[in-house]
């Protein structure tokens, strides 16, 4: 694993920038948080943390194409780099490495 | 698109990276779209705006790329090339506004140095927030007074009792006059202290030589300041060597246990020896005394005391050990606020130090304001010069900001001008300055914080003063200008006028203090001082003095230089000694009156001229019960209630007095206040002066010198240290003069500049109205009408200052002569006499110029069009 370590709204920026693929921007990856997760979102802090990704080589972008409902602005697209899938593989491994030291809990005998 | 939406995307330009404006904006506008079809428009407008708000954050910020582009820093260096063009070009309006700013920064530093000073006062003790000294407070004739002196006990019962003390001590400068002997060198200094050992583990006075904890186990031992050891013992190490303390008769051989280091300028304690109480305690026994308050205490609490609460627990202290049922109350108050805050008015603090210091603060602001004024004026007044050069940049692509930086460019460059000057007019002027306010100021000029400091200022000087001329002349329309359609003036008269009423509302307050000042000094100067201070010397009793008093005062007589002579508690110019105990027959035993004592052998209306009113002077050889007698002043006969008040008896400690008679009321200690009740005693009292009256049919020197030799033949170990009593009298004006002289030079400093702003405005107006009066002249108006018509326009808003300001001034100096008993009432010819002033003032600054206007000839201004 890298040195680098992500946080966890890093994490989930990065693993929507991957899942959303070609329509992966600012605010659909801000709706796609508030919508999946019901986690209230802040724009702002999603796209300081894209940039921070994309600091750190984890994605890049490039601009996509302008429509009607931004104004005639142009929307950036990001897309996750081979680093980045790398990361979020290590990541999960890693998870489940930990997941799999927990003993079985059991519901029963309450 | 809505209001909100234009502000949120308005915002996010000014701060957000260009190349990151574009994506966010799409997401701003994308979620207001959907935002205005969940809820209404105005709704997703709102938070369309708060969205772009929360984008104001240190990851988008840091994002920007500071790059000032070359031509910025080019165009910046135009400026300042520009900028020293117009300045050479008008060199009378450019040094208007350098000396105008110069005068009112110096003065401003001047001002702030001296407030830096006080504020710096006893704040180098390492812990001075836990340190504070111990007032008293009780109820004396009806209001609750507060004093910062306690009694010696006082320190030893705090460190024993109470757990949260650290450490206390008792500190006293009796102001005694000791005889310092080593070898050949024999100095009399009365500037030493008592205090107790652990005074230099409470204070930082650090130690040359010497253990803090160790400098007093030893009783005789003293502590020696740098400069004072040096004058004993010269290039000698005086570390551990033995000094001879001598006071009236007796010496005593003391170790100089320590050295501290001269204590710096900003503390208020001032000794030049120090000596444990122990050891005079031991010669003559502790003051245990509850109801003395002789000493200063200070107390040192311990990391987190609480002072309230233990302001409560030792509030009754005196009342708890007095045996004689004293009821003052004692209480600690910081020691960081002493200098500042350390008056008492009905036991509630009630100011002190610090209200001459805002008056300091507001005095130096609104220099500068005043020279900031002249600046605005100056450009604004001037603006249909630089009307055109505005156009021209604008029409070549220049736009609104770069001007205002232009402008503000100029302004800062004066500024930076102008604060060269005055730090060189601060270094020079500094010295008189501090003799002025008897403080030792100094400008650090090593010091990068001052350097930071002074520049800062400069330049925001620079700002306020040109911030508002550079948006006024940065607006102008370039169409307009440059078609030479003249500029409509009519609001910024106005506000031109206002700030010249301003600047010499300023002035007339100021000059108005310098005569109510002045009126007062000197109505207080003439004052009946009740005795007479011609030919009258005093000097201490000192060495063998005492003992050889008789003699001396026969020798003194029979020399035929002298004419009387009297010794006295006191000197005759202050009072030391005062009580509200003494009784008489009839006295209201509630009555707390503050009597004034004075103590005499005999001869006083001889020796001091005091004119007795009734009954007689005393005089021993006459009435060897004299000893025993009393004369009164005449309010403390009226106090007392004396239809005849003599042969009344006086009781003071235990002795009964006899009134001989009545002397006309004189002054003891302050000529500004009045006289208070005094008793003055005979022969059973103490004594420490002698007071002599010189033959006035000889020359003094000569009368001086006899008695010096008649001195040394009695005393032969002690120098003859003098004093005259007219000189000692004429130093209690020093303060009053102090303030006079500082209202002057500070009035005098505004009124120039505020002169300086008349003199530019007006040669710029009669340069503009230069054809007016051509053509009123040959219409045949008279130079005389010219003239009138001219200074009318300059004086209008003079006199408007001297109307509005004029209460504003009445009012402060009435407060300030509250605090005088003996006071002039401000009479209505002391505003007129303002007036005078400040109008013949304007008149002469503008008079050379508008004269010479109205004599030219019209022919030169009309041949050119």
């Amino acid at each position: 694993m890298p040195k680098e370590y992500l946080g966890e709204f890093e994490e989930l920026v990065l693993t929507l920038v991957a899942a959303l693929q070609e329509d992966a921007y600012g605010a659909a990856i801000t709706d796609e948080i508030e919508s999946r997760l019901k986690r209230g979102v802040n724009l702002s802090a999603v796209h300081v943390t894209l940039y921070r990704l994309q600091d750190k080589g984890l994605i890049k972008s490039s601009l996509g194409g302008a429509t009607n409902e931004r104004g005639g602005r142009r929307k950036r697209i990001y897309t996750i780099t081979s680093a980045g899938l790398a990361m979020l593989r290590a990541m999960k491994e890693a998870r489940i490495d930990l997941w799999k030291m927990i003993p079985q809990l059991k519901t029963s005998g309450v | 698109m809505s209001r909100f939406q234009n502000l949120a995307l308005r915002f996010l330009h000014s701060f957000c990276p260009p190349d990151l404006v574009e994506e966010i904006e799409g997401d701003l506008l994308q979620r207001y779209g959907r935002d205005a079809a969940q809820y209404n428009e105005s709704r997703a407008g709102r938070r369309m705006l708060w969205n772009a708000i929360r984008f104001f954050r240190p990851g988008i910020l840091i994002r920007n790329k500071t790059n000032f582009s070359l031509n910025l820093w080019y165009m910046i260096g135009n400026y300042f090339k520009v900028a020293s063009r117009v300045m050479v070009r008008n060199k009378s309006y450019s040094a208007i506004n350098i000396f105008g700013l110069a005068m009112g920064i110096t003065g401003a530093i001047l001002l702030f140095l001296w407030i830096q000073k006080e504020f710096s006062y006893d704040q180098f003790h390492a812990d001075k927030d836990r340190i504070y000294k111990a007032w008293s407070r009780n109820t004396i004739d009806g209001q609750l007074q507060c004093w910062d002196h306690t009694p010696r006990v006082l320190a030893p019962a705090l460190q024993e009792n109470y757990s949260s003390v650290e450490e206390a001590v008792s500190y006293a400068d009796y102001k005694a006059a000791y005889l310092f002997t080593v070898g050949n060198t024999r100095l009399m200094m009365n500037s030493g202290a008592f205090t107790e050992p652990k005074f230099f583990t409470m204070f930082s006075f650090p130690l040359v030589k010497g253990d803090p904890t160790k400098v007093f186990d030893n009783p005789a031992s003293v502590v020696l300041t740098e400069s004072f050891a040096k004058k004993l013992f010269g290039d000698k190490d005086a570390f551990d060597e033995t000094v001879t303390i001598g006071e009236s008769g007796y010496s005593f051989p003391m170790t100089v246990s320590g050295i501290v280091k001269d204590l710096p300028s900003n503390t208020d304690f001032h000794f030049d020896y120090l000596i444990p109480f122990k050891f005079m305690e031991d010669l003559e026994g502790a003051d245990t005394n509850w109801e003395n308050s002789s000493v200063s205490t200070y107390v040192k609490l311990k990391k987190g005391s609480s002072l309230e609460s233990f302001n409560r627990e030792i509030s009754g202290i005196t009342k708890k050990h007095s045996k004689a049922g004293n009821t003052t109350e004692v209480f600690l108050y910081p020691l960081t606020k002493m200098r500042l805050y350390s008056r008492f008015e009905n036991g509630v603090q009630a100011g002190g130090r610090i209200e001459v210091m805002r008056i300091m603060g507001i005095l130096g602001v609104c220099l500068i304001v005043i020279a900031c004024i002249n600046f605005i004026n100056l450009s604004t007044a001037r603006a249909q010069k630089r009307s055109k050069e505005v156009g021209i940049r604008k029409v070549t692509g220049a736009n609104r900001s770069s001007l205002i930086l232009q402008f503000i460019c100029e302004s800062v460059l004066v500024a930076l001008g102008a604060g060269v000057l005055s730090i060189m007019a601060v270094y020079l002027t500094l010295p008189l300055f501090s003799t002025l306010v008897r403080q030792q100021l100094s400008l650090d000029l090593q010091n990068i914080t001052f350097w930071g400091a002074a520049f800062t200022c400069i330049v925001f000087v620079g700002i306020m003063a040109g911030g508002y001329p550079a948006f006024y002349l940065s607006s102008f329309n370039p169409v307009k200008v440059l078609k030479g359609s003249p500029l409509r003036f009519g609001s910024r008269n106005f506000l031109r006028k206002f700030l010249v009423v301003l600047q010499f509302g300023f002035a007339v307050t100021l000059i108005f203090s310098v005569v109510v000042i002045q009126r007062q000094l000197e109505f207080v100067q003439n004052r009946e001082t009740g005795y007479t201070k011609d030919n009258l010397i005093y000097h201490y009793m000192t060495g063998d003095i005492g003992k050889n008093y008789a003699a001396y005062k026969t020798d003194l007589l029979q020399s035929g230089a002298v004419e009387s002579v009297t010794k006295t508690n006191s000197p005759i110019t202050e009072g030391w000694s005062n009580t509200w105990a003494l009784g008489w027959h009839g006295k209201d035993p509630q009555s707390k009156i503050l009597i004034d004592r004075f103590y005499i052998d005999e001869d006083i209306s001889k020796t001091a001229g005091l004119k007795i009113i009734a009954g007689r002077d005393m005089n021993l050889t006459k009435f060897p019960s004299d000893s025993t007698a009393i004369l009164l002043n005449e309010s403390a006969a009226k106090i007392m209630g004396f239809k005849n008040p003599i042969n009344e008896i006086i009781e003071d400690s235990g002795i009964q007095w006899h009134v001989v008679g009545v002397v006309k009321d004189f002054i003891l200690s302050s000529p500004f206040q009045k006289v208070r009740p005094m008793a003055i005693m005979g022969g059973k009292g103490w004594f420490t002066v002698v007071h002599i009256k010189l033959n006035s049919n000889r020359p003094v020197q000569e009368s001086i010198s006899a008695i010096s030799k008649l001195f040394t033949k009695h005393n032969s170990a002690y120098p003859f240290d003098y004093y005259f009593v007219d000189q000692a009298y004429n130093r209690k004006f020093a303060d009053a003069k102090t303030t006079l002289t500082i209202t002057t030079v500070f009035g005098s400093l505004a009124i120039s500049i505020a002169c300086l702003g008349l003199l530019g405005l007006s040669t710029y107006m009669i340069e503009s109205r230069i054809k007016e009066i051509g053509i009123r002249k040959v219409m045949g108006s008279s130079a005389m009408n010219i003239v009138k018509l001219l200074s009318t326009d300059t004086l209008k808003p003079i006199l408007i200052a001297l109307v509005l300001f004029s209460p504003q001034a009445w009012w402060s100096m009435n407060w300030w002569l509250q605090s005088f008993d003996y006071r002039i009432s401000i009479s209505p010819w002391i505003f007129v006499g303002t007036a005078a002033i400040i109008v013949t003032i304007a008149m002469v600054t503008i008079g050379s110029q508008t004269v010479q206007a109205a004599k030219a000839n019209p022919v030169n201004s009309l041949r050119s069009e």
